[in-house]
């Protein structure tokens, strides 16, 4: 079937271009395979990396039908259907961009240095001490070793962090391919530098920078799941500060206490609390003095709060959740 | 409509009345009331029954499991057990508690398959409180699948008593709507469709922009409020410069950072956006002839007026 690829094109800063072609492809050819056909056969100016083929080095994510995924992964039956499904017509085209938050260098290829910097900032390397060769062998066990899994299956493609919402809006955030390794090396049972490491991750332009847009889970090829990872940080930091720490401490921390005290969140607390810390942060407090304001000249203050008619089972199931996972001396 | 042809979306009108156990959720009950107002009257308008949770709570909004899965597991399968007692559908319209109780009542029938014991453990704690246990046999529906697949969007066209024609609709989906569950109904995550087809069902433009699908930054708002604001910027600037004339969210956090804090956006960006942002039951039952107040259009922190006078409405 005749198949046209509108690919966007840049060189460096100059505007951006789109350029169409049309070649003849089969529904299980991939993607990679097409743009190989089209540099081969069309025009060898078309830049992009490509590798292994295979889904393993991660060379080849670029956006794809508006998602950042392989082009070795995705084949053109998968991405047709999709934009057709879509544009409810038998329109046979497929869009191709480069990476997301990072800047071109030709075409589909970015420069991958700012990721890279962000991976290294988190050190993702098992800790000095534990970087010495032992006599005979690191000794993992089985269990341990599952630990890992999912984030040592991370092949850096760069997918998560081209569609991370966080990352688009403030260039210190770590991203989540560096959180996931950040959480790995926490993880691992050899690594020694535990609270470092968390006291480090605590941070706005780290853990507590990630808006929760599911983005990074959403587009990552190999079930990496980065927000899960992300999530498992917090909940270490969650279990070993109390509220006073910091705000994206005490949101969390104060949450669960509003949903105990009157089943759903009242709002004007959640300000007052969280934000204002009690009168304590007033600073804090004098920042969303405008939004109430705002609020009740709007008639949208909420002037009255109705707890939940089963705040009292709520707080008693809460209550007993918490002293399950404190008698296993887990987070929570 | 030629969106209507390819969405598995119900044809007829239901032969029986819907009927939902609705969870109204925080906010909903909080600082945007006018949301708790116009689902109540939509779904009187609709003749859809909404029999209220009084005894649910809140979902935690995808933070509990950052404090422990346990938690957030145990107190969505009571949210959810409420439901099955009546034997109903549980009713959201926020996209994330949709979210969160969605997900929560996949993890759950995921584990009576493969991991019983946890769900064993789970329904213990519920039991040690007197609750009923959770059983798996409902399903967690947003109200605007509820309108698009229960209800139908032919049965919602023949409704329609006020056309929007003429009003550029620029959907905000909310994360936690189109990601944070394993499959949702009737959309594609990267390019869903429900709410634009409910613009064209009644009557209204849908406007295409990158940002329908991104975050609003919410979620960060009371810490990173910079980054926060940015984000919210970002959108503004894609949909206006797409031709909305305004925003419309299934999501009531999404509508508390796009419309209380607007001025706000606007000061740090040093930009006036001037962009209504509307709740997806005011929306729907302004076209069923209700009266802008009712829905509480006139107590937005951003003007509702531009989208009023461009429907006559003024």
């Amino acid at each position: 079937m005749q198949v046209t690829f509108n690919i966007v094109r840049q060189r460096s800063t100059a505007p951006a271009r789109v350029e169409s072609y049309t070649i003849e492809a089969e529904a299980g050819q991939t993607i990679l395979d097409c743009l190989n056909h089209i540099k081969w056969e069309l025009d060898g100016s078309l830049a992009f990396r490509k590798n292994c083929r295979n889904t393993i080095c991660g060379s080849c994510a670029m956006r794809i039908n508006g998602r950042s995924a392989l082009a070795c992964k995705e084949n053109v039956g998968s991405e047709l259907a999709r934009a057709q499904a879509n544009a409810g017509d038998g329109t046979a085209v497929i869009a191709i961009a480069p990476l997301g938050n990072l800047p071109v260098v030709k075409d589909l290829i970015v420069e991958m240095q700012p990721f890279w910097d962000n991976l290294d900032a988190v050190e993702p390397y098992i800790s000095t001490q534990g970087r010495q060769v032992p006599e005979r062998e690191f000794l993992q066990t089985p269990a341990e070793r599952a630990q890992l899994e999912q984030m040592g299956n991370c092949i850096m493609c760069g997918a998560c962090y081209s569609e991370c919402n966080a990352r688009e809006v403030n260039p210190q955030f770590a991203g989540p391919h560096a959180l996931a390794k950040a959480w790995r090396t926490v993880a691992d049972a050899r690594d020694q530098q535990t609270d470092t490491r968390l006291a480090q991750y605590n941070d706005t332009n780290a853990v507590w920078g990630c808006t929760r847009c599911y983005l990074c889970n959403e587009v990552c090829p190999m079930g990496v799941a980065p927000m899960e990872q992300i999530s498992q940080i917090k909940r270490q930091l969650l279990a070993r500060h109390d509220d006073q720490t910091s705000r994206p401490i005490r949101h969390r921390k104060r949450m669960v206490e509003l949903v105990k005290s009157g089943g759903w969140v009242d709002e004007r607390q959640f300000g007052v609390q969280v934000v204002g810390n009690y009168f304590r942060d007033l600073r804090g407090l004098l920042s969303i003095m405008p939004l109430g304001l705002r609020l009740l000249a709007r008639g949208k203050f909420p002037l009255r709060f109705e707890p939940s008619e089963g705040t009292a089972t709520v707080r008693s199931l809460i209550t007993a959740v918490q002293q399950a996972n404190q008698a296993e001396n887990l987070p929570g | 409509m030629k969106k209507l042809n390819s969405l598995r979306s119900r044809a007829t009108m239901p032969t029986s009345t819907l009927r939902y156990a609705y969870f109204p959720g925080c906010v909903a009950q909080g600082a945007c009331r006018e949301l708790y107002q116009s689902t109540a009257l939509l779904a009187a308008t609709l003749g859809i029954e909404l029999i209220e949770l009084k005894r649910a709570a809140c979902c935690g909004s995808g933070t509990f499991k950052e404090d422990s899965q346990l938690l957030e597991d145990t107190v969505n399968a009571r949210n959810i057990a409420l439901a099955e007692e009546l034997n109903l559908p549980l009713l959201t319209h926020c996209s994330t508690c949709q979210g969160v109780i969605g997900h929560v009542d996949e993890r759950l029938k995921a584990a009576q398959r493969d991991d019983p014991a946890y769900l064993e453990r789970v329904n213990g704690f519920l039991n040690n409180e007197g609750c009923s246990p959770y059983r798996g046999s409902t399903e967690v529906r947003h109200l605007l699948w509820a309108l698009v697949g229960d209800y139908g969007l032919e049965a919602l066209a023949a409704k329609v008593q006020r056309s929007l024609a003429g009003l550029n609709c620029a959907a905000f989906y909310g994360c936690y709507l189109l990601r944070a569950q394993d499959s949702i109904p009737y959309d594609d995550p990267w390019q869903p469709e429900s709410l634009e087809n409910v613009f064209r069902t009644v009557g209204a433009t849908p406007v295409y922009y990158r940002g329908r699908t991104q975050c609003c930054g919410w979620p960060i708002s009371s810490y990173s409020t910079e980054a926060s604001f940015q984000l919210a910027g970002k959108q503004y600037q894609d949909a206006l410069n797409n031709g909305a004339d305004c925003l419309v969210t299934p999501c009531p956090l999404c509508h508390l950072q796009l419309d209380s804090r607007q001025p706000e956006i606007g000061s740090l960006l040093e930009k006036s956006f001037n962009l209504p942002v509307l709740h997806l039951s005011q929306l729907v039952a302004l076209a069923l002839g209700c009266e802008p107040k009712a829905l509480g259009l006139d107590r937005h922190v951003v003007s509702t007026q531009p989208v009023l006078a461009k429907l006559g409405l003024t």
